[in-house]
């Protein structure tokens, strides 16, 4: 297991497990986009390519990824929503 | 052949005269009853080609795209891909539109992802007809599929819990979108200028059209000239892609394709303006583009046929943006 940085509170939890990309980003972008800026999401995936896409997507919309775990069948990330 | 109908429709026993169908689906274009080609008289004149538009709009549900949602439609249903299953598609709007009223008369429901910058008015037709919209950044998988959100979006609604409870109309793949241009709107061209077609010319979008159509007067005629008309990478002219930027949909035939010319948004937008005031065609973007490119084949002479996929009731928004004050009073 491979755990980056602190595990942060969070205030929602998305279970993306099964899905493969884009659906996990994009169902992300939905949850992160009703959250206030601050707050954090906790996003579970399983579809490998994540480790690229989400680190991707913070990037992208002005979030910050301050956390991730890769469990190998599973990855974890913590996104916190970045000021809109 | 006769043309594939949609599930549940009754045998066409219409009188064409009176124009009074039993649904909606029997005004689908076929060989005998075909879209109209119509002259432009003024705005690619003066060099010696002899063109025509198809009009495409005059299909009942509003575009080009009827033909290969109804081909899609009757291909799912007869290999049983709708048993339990609803329909999932990415699409520019089109297709969508015309998938979601076939859909609903099939009892059927759409999940349409659409890519964000389809206009307004697009996105408020698919949910009137029922559709769910997810509309979708053509980036949003940044690693993977640049420029073709929508399309892997798409995907992966359908190859959730194992495909079971969504069908993919995968229109970018499906051979039946190439055969739906191939079995009618071919024929049409051919039969409408008695053989006489120098030139077609249509976008690039799924390619559907272009490799269907071309394949059909190829045929016929390899004499014939296959323009596809390809936008700039970053263009803002909905239905049309650039594959220098996206993926080329596997459905797509180099080999029927002669030349391919570049437009860019500036030209697309001021040939569609002239459209709507020298000819009076009320027509899209896209259709801009095809007859900049018509004007751009160079020819002497001939006959071409250029493709107008959709009017311009679907982009008021984004005329408004180039009209500025055009139109407006000057006092």
């Amino acid at each position: 297991m491979t755990t980056h940085t602190d595990i942060p509170d969070t205030h929602e939890t998305l279970d993306t497990s099964g899905l493969l990309c884009p659906l996990p980003v994009y169902k992300a972008g939905i949850v992160l986009g009703r959250l206030e800026p601050g707050q954090v999401l906790e996003l579970i995936c399983t579809d490998p390519g994540s480790l690229e896409d989400i680190p991707a997507m913070a990037r992208q919309r002005g979030d910050t990824l301050v956390a991730s775990e890769d469990q190998g069948d599973t990855q974890r990330f913590w996104i916190q929503k970045g000021a809109s | 052949m006769t043309a594939a109908v949609a599930p549940d429709l009754a045998p066409l026993e219409t009188d064409r005269s009176l124009r009074r169908y039993e649904d909606i689906r029997q005004l689908l274009p076929d060989v005998d009853n075909p879209t109209p080609l119509v002259r432009l008289n003024h705005v690619v004149a003066g060099t010696g080609l002899t063109a025509y538009l198809k009009l495409e709009w005059l299909n009942p549900f509003g575009s080009l795209k009827d033909r290969a949602a109804n081909y899609l439609m009757a291909g799912m249903h007869e290999r049983g891909d709708l048993d339990g299953r609803d329909i999932v598609e990415a699409s520019s709007g089109n297709t969508a539109i015309a998938l979601a009223a076939l859909a609903a008369l099939a009892g059927k429901s759409l999940t349409v992802t659409i890519p964000s910058d389809v206009p307004e008015e697009k996105r408020t037709m698919l949910r009137m007809l029922g559709a769910e919209v997810w509309e979708t950044p053509d980036d949003l998988c940044p690693v993977d599929h640049p420029k073709d959100g929508a399309i892997a979006l798409a995907r992966s609604i359908a190859a959730q819990d194992g495909g079971a409870r969504f069908a993919l109309a995968n229109q970018y793949e499906n051979e039946d979108n190439v055969r739906a241009h191939y079995e009618t709107t071919g024929p049409e061209i051919w039969r409408q200028t008695n053989g006489q077609v120098d030139y077609f010319v249509a976008g690039f979008g799924t390619t559907g059209t272009i490799t269907g159509v071309g394949r059909y007067l190829k045929e016929r005629n390899p004499e014939i000239r296959v323009v596809a008309v390809e936008p700039h990478p970053g263009h803002r002219l909905p239905g049309l892609k650039s594959f220098q930027e996206a993926k080329q949909p596997g459905i797509l035939d180099w080999g029927v394709i002669d030349d391919v010319i570049r437009v860019d948004d500036a030209a697309a937008y001021e040939t569609t303006k002239q459209l709507h005031r020298r000819e009076g065609l009320i027509v899209g973007p896209s259709t801009g583009a095809v007859v900049h490119g018509v004007n751009e084949i160079g020819a002497a002479g001939g006959i071409a046929v250029g493709i107008s996929p959709d009017s311009g009731s679907k982009y008021t928004s984004y005329f408004a943006d180039i009209l500025g004050d055009d139109g407006r009073p000057r006092v």
